[in-house]
């Protein structure tokens, strides 16, 4: 009578809820102990557990490993992509300093050497004869 | 973030090609799978997976170094596979795609499954066809369902780590993972009848 209260105070559905925490051992301590109660006395649950567990199992079994050419095939796009310039040491290598900079570079060199060549320059004025 | 995966973060910023290959070997095979079980198809997960690696080395300067890099690495292969799965039901590719499997490839099958533990070639056909079962079923899931799956019970991370994947709160990912289980569940249930 005793395990029928007990059946009666969790149903299926409330059963079936608690499986995931139950399986990751996750649960509460109270709601283990109406679980497994109810597991003792519902053959129903008992199954669907089992088959719940079996399927959830079966799943770490599903491990595949990357194809040998993997990496390669990595390689080769990001080598494709970047020109073969992306793995390369920054400022190693001119052809990495972007085109902007040099641009500014040159036009900040000019702007010196107006300033100080061409404007510093002192300026010879002629006599009048 | 463990040290060691601090210094290769330090280092892949630097473009460095050997981090790069060491990151490749630490985690291809987990962001091969993951998009495999997501996408169903060889070809297709290939190409995705080596997408997601040269994502990763165009915004690694954006990595902030509080996450993991798995983790990182994860969640760019869950939204690639978002992304292919979405493009490739605009072309209605059948979702599950293993019937397009190159047969060299069904044959690997059985033998990746079951590496190291079973050599009879009934066995190892069992193997292969309980996997086929298995990927169908998931792969009849709905996307989230089986992206939660996937990360949960086939690559084994952790709720924490679901959680820095998805942005889901954690009690979202158990009550979401929960249906997706019982779904697989019925799934299998209904194949195998």
């Amino acid at each position: 009578m005793l395990v029928l209260s007990f059946t009666r105070a969790m149903d299926h559905k409330q059963a079936a809820d608690l499986f995931s925490d139950y399986l990751d051992g996750e649960i509460a301590p109270g709601s283990k102990a109406d679980l497994e109660t109810h597991l003792s006395a519902c053959i129903q649950c008992r199954t669907e557990l089992e088959s719940f567990r079996r399927a959830v199992g079966s799943l770490g079994r599903l491990k595949r490993n990357a194809p040998p050419a993997f990496l390669t095939g990595i390689q080769k796009q990001i080598h494709a992509r970047s020109r073969g310039r992306f793995f390369a040491r920054r400022w190693m290598l001119f052809g990495r300093i972007p085109f902007e900079w040099v641009s500014l570079t040159m036009i900040v060199a000019m702007l010196l050497y107006y300033v100080i060549v061409l404007q510093g320059a002192p300026t010879t004025v002629n006599p009048a004869p | 973030m463990s040290l060691g995966e601090r210094l290769l973060v330090g280092r892949l910023k630097q473009r460095d090609e050997a981090a790069f290959n060491e990151m490749v070997r630490l985690y291809g095979d987990k962001v091969f799978n993951l998009v495999y079980r997501m996408i169903g198809n060889r070809a297709e997960a290939e190409d995705v997976a080596q997408e997601v690696f040269v994502t990763v080395f165009k915004s690694i300067d954006t990595f902030r170094s509080e996450a993991k890099l798995s983790t990182w690495l994860l969640r760019i292969a869950s939204n690639h596979c978002k992304n292919r799965i979405k493009y490739l039901a605009r072309r209605t590719t059948s979702p599950g795609g293993l019937d397009g499997e190159p047969e060299e490839a069904m044959a690997d099958r059985g033998r990746a499954l079951v590496q190291g533990h079973i050599d009879r070639p009934d066995a190892l056909l069992e193997a292969a066809e309980l996997e086929e079962l298995m990927q169908n079923a998931v792969a009849a899931l709905d996307e989230e369902h089986r992206l939660l799956i996937v990360l949960r019970d086939v690559e084994e991370l952790s709720y924490q780590e679901i959680t820095d994947i998805t942005g889901l709160a954690e009690g979202t990912v158990k009550s979401r993972l929960h249906r997706a289980r019982m779904a697989l569940k019925d799934l299998l249930a209904r194949n195998t009848r």
